[in-house]
């Protein structure tokens, strides 16, 4: 990086003196300066940020391009969107255990094998934070989840408040948090509205529990508190306003199982069920009586909107799921200046506060500092295993709906609104002495670190296209992911040529003295008439070292 | 000299901005004797995870109570003739006007009740100070902050924090003021069948995570490639203990080997014969399963040479703002059967009376409904379980279940009348923590005069 930057000045100056000679004769043209070069370790560090694990294929298109334009090509090309596919699927037998391993299959496929792999990753990051899980309620919700993960995906580049709004109305959010059949007051049977909701939506969606500067940080009262952001009169004033919507097209507004079509149409008002009163908002924004629910909820979260943590509460959670654990205020403040103005004067621009969050300098810090980068969330790290080694299926199908229980984790599959980790977390230890976090190690437990350490093990010694498999071998199905070493085995005899290879593919050449040190050390131990044991090891010692686990 | 550090360090880390600061006695034996424990104890946290709605866990069933009750939770109100009536010794009622019931689905806990082995502590939850209405709405008292909001509650129940920023549990600072006393341990104090948490976490001692049935082992590719095998496992060993640069790596690191570690002592504990011994039966719930494995990791405690444990286990899916009818019945039978069971075991094992068990949960609900469910509240009732423990009565004082009164700050959100601090200090007094001690296990315990409620033999 300083190479980089060092270059970048160099050009720079150069265009200026260029141009100042230029002076008095004729016009220079100046043409943009090139795109500062990028190394594979570079084009490592950004993909494991941006996608879903880095290959060194698409690590060479960044070289190639550079990372500003990668970017941009990213945000242009089409949807991997997972409802196209459950609108194929057969209508019987009507399974909605199918159907969940069904929608699990198309996550899969389209992390594999999808070309628009930064939208992926920002869709995946969106949905730990606007929560939706099949544990729970939706469970029997198949395509509600299907295509609420869709909507994450269209709005990924999109603007802010139209995510919150298709949020707020799409019948998966409305059965997770209990909106959906929300109903005004009924004050003679001591029943108000829902409080769930509206709750959730400002704890977690939106501003947060306290106001924020713009770097993130509290702002603190005058006895150097915290200030909370709302109170009980403010829930129960979007309590309110979330009336009256319930499942579209059906005939009953407490309806319990609504048509296929309902769990993927946005909620329906039933103006009888709307509370008619005025509503306390945030900074004392009170609606006035008798507008529509559809005004209601407009106006509360153009209300919530308008708030001033959303830009920081939004932008550093997006930098803690790309990029860094704890990202210094500068850089929140950085991105959230992007979130509030994208420089044509939009607020909430999400494509533009990626590309900030992508391109800032701290997200490869020249010097890199021992609380730089994060944890690779555990989902992440095999995707980019199966990434770099081919994975695929005999089937072509990945329905593996049981990867959270090996890895703490898997597509909407969080065991709660709080999400896999809270972004909070901080391990006893060095980490809360010094007042850092890692949110994803509240999921690297003893028990899921020996099972994920354990399912790496099956993966790669066994379920792989290069293991002998006999016929009797129940464990792999057309279903199995199996990843494929091959070239790896071939130069198997040549333990440098191995580790190298390895290390090119999984660390894009990053591997430390150390780690090349114990893999070599071990496999020179073992007979070289066992290519296949051999490549084994190496990528298996790789992929559970804490070197592969540490996103840089 | 090292237990005062301890100790003063100890302080320091809890010290809340609005409590007193704790007396100064530096150095105070356990109460287990010097330096070391004579016997074994365990505390069991059973973690309700969503706010149990307890106000229909356990019901009044007095004429002008039940009437106020039901009034408030209309479709909510289980029916009178449903509860299952029991007396506590201090109310104990007459036969058939007995003054409190149990949800229809507890049958077990309330045998377990009436036989002495169950207490409630009722109307109890986070408080920094004794907090009256008034107090409340002037804002006169300092109070929890974020109330009603799930992980924060959570948080002030595993922590006690108040307002301080303490990132410590109240059963990781019990761990680490009894760490020095019982040296032999071959497991961590604190273990945990239910995740990561608060409650555990500590500054000098590290819980201990495993699944509902025990530890995952590390595997070491198949047995018929032994020499490969200590290969294998050489390097991988020498990779997790090596040096690294990031916090992050260094983290991870650390978290392997103690997987590596404990795992394998935990699975050779519950292959011992006293563990394989156990033949009470459990349910095959999330619960009951956790409780399960627990019972066989106590009934080895003496190949662990343990002396003192917590044990964290715990279920979910008690935010019951939908369908609380439907939901409610499953849930708190799950409760009650992984109990009983769990009782029944101890005193298979013959622990019945080292083993206290009880509940905790992020809020009650409102006494009000959403249409059907109820949303986060304040106060509920917790339950405590085990030979030690002055069973067969309520403790605290259990509130007129009335929307509007003096104890609902609205809706029916119930004000505690005893802090979450009370109950626990009463539970680590138990443990073996001194009483000069209590304040750093419970740092608002200084603020309230009861400082134990009693429900715990001495």
């Amino acid at each position: 990086m300083n190479r980089r930057i060092a270059l970048f000045a160099t050009l720079a100056l150069g265009l200026t003196a260029c141009g100042g000679g230029g002076a008095g004769s004729s016009p220079v043209v100046v043409p943009p300066p090139p795109p500062p070069p990028v190394t594979k370790a570079e084009a490592f560090q950004f993909l494991n940020q941006a996608s879903f694990g880095a290959t060194e294929a698409e690590a060479d298109r960044v070289m190639s391009m550079g990372i500003d334009a990668w970017i941009d090509e990213q945000m242009r090309l089409p949807m991997s969107l997972q409802m196209p596919h459950m609108r194929t699927l057969p209508k019987q037998p009507f399974s909605m255990f199918q159907l969940q391993k069904d929608r699990v299959d198309i996550f899969f496929r389209n992390a594999l094998h999808g070309s628009d792999v930064l939208r992926q990753r920002v869709a995946f990051a969106l949905s730990e934070i606007m929560v939706t899980s099949d544990k729970g309620a939706l469970v029997d919700f198949p395509y509600s989840l299907a295509d609420y993960y869709d909507v994450l995906t269209r709005h990924a580049f999109g603007n802010y408040r139209d995510l919150i709004e298709e949020v707020t109305l799409h019948p998966a959010m409305g059965v997770y948090l209990s909106m959906l059949g929300n109903e005004k007051p009924d004050p003679a049977n001591n029943i108000r509205p829902d409080e769930n909701y509206a709750r959730e939506l400002m704890q977690l969606f939106s501003i947060g529990l306290v106001e924020l500067n713009l770097d993130g940080t509290a702002r603190l009262d005058a006895q150097n508190q915290p200030i909370p952001t709302y109170d009980q009169s403010v829930i129960e004033g979007f309590a309110h306003v979330f009336t009256g919507w319930t499942y579209a097209g059906v005939g009953d507004f407490h309806a319990q199982w609504p048509p296929e079509a309902s769990q993927y149409t946005p909620m329906q008002l039933w103006s009888q069920y709307h509370d008619n009163g005025t509503k306390t908002l945030l900074h004392g924004v009170v609606l006035p009586a008798g507008q529509t629910g559809a005004q209601d909820l407009d106006a509360a979260l153009d209300n919530i909107f308008q708030h001033a943590n959303v830009g920081p509460f939004i932008s550093r959670a997006l930098i803690q799921r790309l990029v860094t654990s704890n990202p210094s205020p500068d850089y929140v403040s950085r991105v959230a200046t992007v979130f509030n103005d994208n420089g044509s004067g939009v607020k909430g621009d999400l494509g533009a506060v990626v590309k900030a969050i992508l391109t800032d300098a701290e997200a490869r810090p020249a010097v890199v500092s021992d609380t730089d980068g994060k944890i690779k969330e555990p989902l992440l790290r095999i995707l980019q295993l199966w990434r770099a080694y081919d994975a695929r299926s005999d089937g072509g199908r990945y329905p593996i709906d049981y990867l959270w229980v090996f890895f703490g984790q898997g597509p909407l599959q969080a065991p709660h609104v709080f999400n896999f980790f809270a972004p909070t977390f901080s391990p006893p230890g060095e980490f809360r002495s010094r007042g850092l976090v890692a949110p994803e190690l509240e999921i690297a437990t003893e028990y899921l670190n020996s099972f994920s350490s354990n399912f790496m093990l099956w993966q790669i010694f066994y379920w792989t296209w290069n293991a002998e498999r006999p016929s009797d071998n129940n464990d792999i199905t057309d279903d199995t992911i199996l990843i494929d070493y091959a070239e790896e085995m071939a130069i198997a005899g040549d333990v440098d040529a191995l580790i190298d290879r390895v290390d090119g593919k999984l660390l894009g050449g990053t591997m430390s003295g150390m780690l090349r040190q114990q893999i070599s050390t071990m496999v020179s131990q073992m007979p070289a008439d066992q290519p296949q044991l051999r490549a084994a090891e190496v990528i298996y010692l790789v992929v559970t070292s804490p070197e592969f686990v540490y996103q840089r | 000299m090292k237990t005062i550090d301890r100790r003063q360090f100890l302080r320091q880390s809890v010290a809340a901005a609005a409590i007193a600061a704790t007396p100064g006695a530096a150095y105070t034996q356990m109460a287990g004797g010097s330096g070391a424990f004579d016997d074994y104890r365990a505390l069991v946290c059973v973690f309700l995870h969503g706010g149990n709605d307890s106000f229909n866990m356990l019901v009044p069933r007095s004429t002008a109570e039940y009437n106020a009750y039901a009034t408030s939770r209309q479709n909510l109100a289980i029916p009178r003739d449903d509860l299952l009536p029991i007396n506590p010794l201090s109310q104990p009622g007459t036969p058939g006007n007995e003054p409190f019931g149990l949800h229809p689905t507890m049958g077990g806990l309330q045998a377990l009740f009436q036989s002495g082995q169950v207490a409630f502590v009722s109307n109890v939850g986070p408080l920094i100070e004794p907090t009256s209405l008034d107090q409340y709405r002037n804002k006169s008292v300092l109070l929890p902050p974020q109330l009603f909001s799930h992980n924060d509650q959570q948080d002030q129940w595993a922590s006690l924090k108040g307002r301080s920023t303490s990132k410590t549990g109240w059963a990781g600072r019990m761990a680490d003021l009894i760490r020095a006393e019982v040296p032999n341990q071959q497991m961590a104090i604190n273990a945990s069948l239910h995740g990561s948490n608060l409650f555990q976490s500590a500054e000098q001692t590290f819980p201990y995570v495993m699944g509902a049935g025990g530890p995952q082992e590390f595997q070491w590719l198949g047995w018929w490639l032994q020499d490969q095998q200590i290969r294998h496992r050489a390097a991988f060993e020498a990779i997790v203990d090596a040096r690294y640069d990031s916090i992050y790596e260094r983290g991870f690191a650390e978290i392997q080997r103690r997987a590596i570690d404990a795992a394998a002592t935990v699975t050779a504990a519950m292959a011992t014969p006293e563990a394989q011994a156990v033949t009470t039966p459990f349910p095959r719930t999330e619960l009951g399963t956790q409780l399960n494995t627990v019972a066989r990791i106590i009934a080895a405690r003496n190949y662990l040479q343990m002396q003192r444990q917590v044990f964290f286990v715990g279920m979910g899916g008690f935010d019951t703002h939908d369908d609380q009818e439907t939901v409610q019945p499953r849930l708190l039978m799950d409760i009650n059967d992984a109990l009983a069971a769990f009782h029944a075991a101890t005193v298979e094992v013959g622990v019945a009376s080292s083993v206290t068990t009880f509940t905790q949960s992020d809020f009650g609900r409102t006494l009000t409904s959403n249409g059907d469910g109820t949303d986060h509240a304040w106060a509920g009732n917790q339950l405590v379980l085990g030979g030690a423990v002055n069973g067969r009565d309520i403790y605290g004082s259990y509130p007129v279940l009335e929307i509007g009164s003096a104890e609902d700050v609205g809706g029916g959100r119930m004000i505690p009348s005893t802090s979450a601090d009370q109950f626990a200090a009463t539970l680590a007094k138990w443990f073996g923590v001194a009483d000069s001690d209590l304040e750093i296990v419970a740092p608002s315990l200084t603020n309230f005069a009861q400082r134990d409620l009693g429900f715990m033999i001495a």
